[in-house]
């Protein structure tokens, strides 16, 4: 993908030894060597699996000749004193047995009770006085972040609406400059805009920010930790009322329990009742893997009893709360209460309400029996079950009972949450990570990873790509699929990735890896490379646009067509760029340099290695999109270079500050060059080949881009920006076959809508210094005046105002005009 | 002719001379000068007093989030670059000051200020020559009459 740099300034620690693996390995081992601990290792059901343990040959031959003593042939052997001995024996071996267990029990625990992937945070929505923020942008936000609507917005994460005045409790977060508490603001909104904002006196707030993905390579275990002190009261209740109603006075295992789940399982023949209290079914959760065996019932019992001998009923309900398995969602893994709320009702658990944790319970009997989504009559009775359980312990009043044994489940619909949703951006954060971090440090030690996203300028990049393709595409038979990057040209964040037109499947990263000959989009690196020779070249300088011909260094002739086959003679280098002609741009290449426009290249950021070669000038060289947005972002901010990065800063799990990758700016390209290039890609948009994008956007504002389309109407791009916001975008088809598009009808009107959807700015029109307006003859020699024939305005370079005036009108120009063409006189 | 050409020399150069001088001393900028009445300005303040506590990652993020409500202020790309020359970056320091510059209004005492900022980073990245010309830049503003 290459970057350029990387390097996160480090604020802490990086990473604590990670525990964790161990002790996951010995469980994991203790697992297998599980037949050493028991000589009941035979599952309960009649089809008995082939442990691969026992095929192992050292294990089962230290085993078997132990059990045949026992059994082939005992009359021969008996003796009293080898009772003895082997009572001894086993004594030793079990004494030794639970050492072991107690040394794993106290170990899991204690290392790293929780193993927590990094989460990955959206940026948070800055709300201020002036913010472009439509009402419907708004409302769409507080939708996706889940704020419930309460007319007094009492608690964190509500939201009230009047008209066009919103009152918001805020739920606060972590940051690096500190964050925000939760609090309640409020906004009007019209016109576009916030209209005014009341934030306890500041003139500013934000939104938390809505969390896009959560990153865990190794293993795909999910988790939102909550503290006990943070699980709502209510939950821990109906949880002990209907899971473990003696959970504060057992020490572990409770042998009534025990003995009715006993009675159960008799009569039906088999395993159906665990009768198991809550700290075995931690137990359970931690160590052993689901099989309903009795072994595993045996080795449960001593290691609930070691857990409860070494912790509080406060931490084993902490942990059980954290760790109990909820359900799965495709390969990860639904792990603790917490995640448990945000996968069935995308809010934090303590926002939830009663019937809402009375589901989270129903679930413990058997999550994927009792799923809500798809199983809601079993879901929705299991849960009123709980609710009565509650009722009957007086957790809960009959007042409440009827109230929310009435309510409907409300789970969200699989796949309305936000996590999850953006898969290619996540999968650029998870790259740039995976250069600082190793991956044990981003699945296990809950790292908050604040990211550049911006949701509603990823929506929108979702949504122009989306709805040109379905109009072009309708039946998906031309295979036709496209990417998208937006970035903050300035500061150089990445606002958007989309790297498909479904733009949830995960999958190929077009974005990322599709590498595509660039077409035209290397022209503008051909007009830089030859403004920034000022004295033989301006944007007024004519160009033969006409038939051309270089031999090859191995004999071939490269004779590049325009597209339209016709050759319109001389014009003016602006338009050369506006009308996008090949052989003017092929013509002024080779005069200006081939190994002058590959350095170019290379100086706006293109990493790849650029042959010298003709072809190269019409955009031979593949890029993908994102190598094309980090070449175009110079050209965007008037000459700065700045990485391009998907993260901001990387918190640990409490909150503090451990890295960021901070902003940076390299003067690639000197002021006046870029300004002309960037005046150059504007007539692209006013009158040259993207014309069309103007019925999109706003009247009057400045934008600038290109067009590209590469042979046999493979690949169709276009790239273009205005003072905030660059978007590259590239359609065409995963077999690199014909798609038959070009920049202007496959590419453009994905940028169009799309950056007519986002609040813009307009390029600055305020030459620096050195550069000038100044009214050129067309012959492009000579000075002339507004008004004068087909005189025509450009920014020019001082070092190429010509000394000759073409004498029509007066020619009126600035101070710094007449010092140029002054000093034009003694160079 | 040789003197007609002399004549016409002189009268430009007065011309060239007219109009670069600078107007009449300005107030001194400040950061409200471009940031009055916007958050940014809270912003600002805020990374100062984080900056003064030694808490350079907020005082980054501070300036971070000005910047994306006032793009345009040269103020925050110098305070960046003030930012960055204390915590040691002199490269990003020079970036930074050369964009402040970009965006800077014509406030000869500000600019030349710029320059200086520029000097000293290109000083700490051991680049003399390029410091020694920064500087030059830092007294040609400064200097009325003189064309720029």
């Amino acid at each position: 993908m290459g970057c350029r740099g990387t390097d996160a300034k480090l604020y802490g620690r990086t990473s604590a030894p990670v525990l964790f693996p161990l002790a996951e390995h010995i469980a994991r081992s203790v697992l297998i060597k599980y037949p050493h601990f028991s000589l009941y290792s035979v599952p309960m059901a009649k089809k008995t699996k082939k442990t691969p343990a026992r095929s192992r040959g050292q294990t089962a031959r230290k085993k078997a000749p132990a059990r045949k003593r026992k059994t082939a042939n005992p009359r021969r052997w008996f003796s009293w004193s080898l009772v003895a001995k082997v009572f001894v024996v086993l004594l030793v071996i079990g004494a030794a047995g639970m050492a072991y267990l107690d040394a794993m029990v106290r170990q899991r625990f204690d290392a790293h009770v929780w193993q927590l992937p990094a989460r990955v945070y959206a940026r948070p929505v800055e709300l201020y006085e002036g913010r472009v923020l439509s009402r419907e942008d708004m409302l769409k936000l507080l939708d996706l972040m889940r704020y419930r609507r309460d007319s007094r917005a009492s608690t964190p994460g509500s939201f009230s609406v009047q008209g066009n005045s919103l009152l918001i409790h805020t739920r606060g977060f972590n940051d690096s400059d500190g964050g925000e508490k939760p609090k309640r603001i409020r906004l009007s909104l019209s016109g576009g805009q916030i209209q005014s904002l009341q934030a306890g006196g500041e003139g500013l707030a934000r939104l938390e920010p809505l969390q896009i993905g959560s990153i865990h390579p190794q293993h795909a275990e999910d988790r939102v930790l909550v503290p006990l002190e943070e699980v709502p009261p209510l939950l821990v209740d109906m949880l002990i009322a209907t899971e473990d109603q003696s959970f504060y006075d057992h020490h572990g295992i409770s042998l009534r329990g025990l003995a009715r789940a006993m009675l159960a399982n008799l009569k039906a023949g088999g395993l159906v009742q665990g009768g198991s209290t809550l700290t075995q079914q931690l137990v359970k959760n931690f160590w052993l893997t689901s099989e309903r065996t009795l072994s595993r019932k045996l080795l449960e019992m001593p290691m609930a009893m070691l857990l409860e001998l070494h912790y509080s009923k406060q931490q084993i309900l902490e942990a059980y709360l954290n760790e109990v398995y909820l359900g799965q969602d495709g390969a990860r893994a639904i792990h603790g209460m917490g995640l448990g709320a945000q996968f069935l009702f995308g809010r934090p658990l303590q926002e939830l309400e009663p019937h809402q944790l009375a589901t989270l319970v129903a679930l413990l009997k058997g999550p994927s029996w009792y799923d809500p989504r798809r199983r809601p009559e079993r879901a929705m009775e299991r849960r009123n079950t709980v609710l009565g359980v509650a009722l009957e312990q007086g957790a809960l009043s009959q007042g409440d009972f009827d109230k929310y044994s009435a309510r409907p489940l409300e789970v969200v619909p699989r796949g309305a949450s936000a996590l999850y949703a953006f898969p290619a951006f996540i999968d650029l954060v998870r790259r740039q990570l995976a250069r600082d971090y190793p991956p044990e440090v981003l699945s296990d030690e809950g790292l908050n990873i604040h990211s550049t996203l911006d949701v509603l300028a990823q929506l929108a990049a979702e949504g122009a790509l989306k709805e040109h393709l379905d109009n072009r595409d309708p039946k998906q038979d031309k295979k036709l699929n496209g990417a998208v990057v937006v970035v903050a040209p300035a500061q150089g964040d990445v606002l958007a990735l989309v790297s498909n037109r479904n733009s949830r499947e995960a999958g190929f990263n077009r974005a990322l890896d599709a590498q595509r000959p660039m077409g035209s989009l290397a022209k503008p690196a051909v007009v830089l490379a030859a403004v920034r020779q000022p004295k033989k070249w301006s944007l007024a300088t004519l160009v033969e646009d006409g038939p051309i011909q270089v031999a090859m260094p191995n004999g071939d002739l490269w004779e590049p067509q325009n597209f339209d086959k016709q050759a319109r003679g001389a014009m003016p280098m602006v338009d050369v760029l506006a009308q996008s002609r090949n052989q003017a741009t092929a013509r002024l290449g080779l005069d200006v340099g081939l190994d002058k426009v590959a350095g170019t290249m290379e100086t706006l950021g293109v990493t790849r290695n650029v042959p010298r070669y003709p072809s190269i000038l019409l955009g031979s060289l593949a890029l993908t999109p994102f190598e094309v947005a980090m070449m175009y972002q110079p050209l965007a901010t008037g000459g700065f270079s700045t990485r391009l990065r998907s993260i901001t800063d990387v918190l640990d799990k409490e909150g503090e500050p451990l890295a960021r990758y901070p902003v940076s700016a390299d003067e690639v390209i000197e002021a006046g060059p870029a300004f002309l290039t960037q005046w150059a890609m504007q007539q692209v948009v006013d009158n040259g080949t993207a014309r069309s994008a103007r019925a999109y956007l706003p009247e009057g504002l400045k934008v600038a881009g290109k067009t590209g389309t590469s042979d046999d109407f493979r690949d169709a791009w276009f790239a273009g920006f205005s003072a905030n916001h660059l978007a590259v975008v590239w359609v065409g088809r995963d077999d690199n076959g014909n798609a038959g598009i070009t920049g202007s009808s496959g590419a453009l009107p994905v940028w169009a809508r799309l950056m007519g959807k986002l609040p813009q700015r307009s390029l600055s029109q305020n030459p620096p210094d050195g550069v000038e307006w100044v009214w050129m003859n067309p012959n492009g020699q000579q000075v002339s005046a507004e008004g004068c024939g087909d005189a025509r305005r450009y920014p020019m370079l001082e070092a190429s105002i010509p000394q000759d005036a073409d004498g029509c009108g007066a020619v009126k120009q600035t101070g710094k005009g007449i010092k140029g063409w002054f000093k034009g006189l003694f160079d | 002719m040789q003197m007609l050409f002399r004549v016409l020399v002189v009268s430009f150069w007065l011309t060239g001379c007219a109009v670069s001088v600078p107007d009449a001393p300005k107030e001194p900028m400040t950061a409200s000068v471009e940031l009055e009445g916007s958050p940014a300005l809270s912003l600002l303040q805020r990374a100062e007093a984080a900056r003064q506590q030694g808490e350079t990652a907020a005082a980054e993020r501070y300036l971070e989030r000005a910047l994306n409500i006032a793009p345009d202020s040269s103020w925050l790309y110098k305070s960046l670059a003030d930012l960055r020359l204390f915590e040691g970056d002199a490269r990003s320091a020079e970036g930074f000051a050369l964009k402040a510059l970009r965006l800077a209004p014509d406030h000869p005492q500000y600019r030349a200020e710029l320059w200086e900022l520029v000097a000293t980073a290109r000083e700490r990245q051991g680049d003399k020559a390029g410091a020694d010309e920064a500087r030059q830049r830092a007294s040609d503003v400064l200097m009325p009459g003189r064309p720029v």
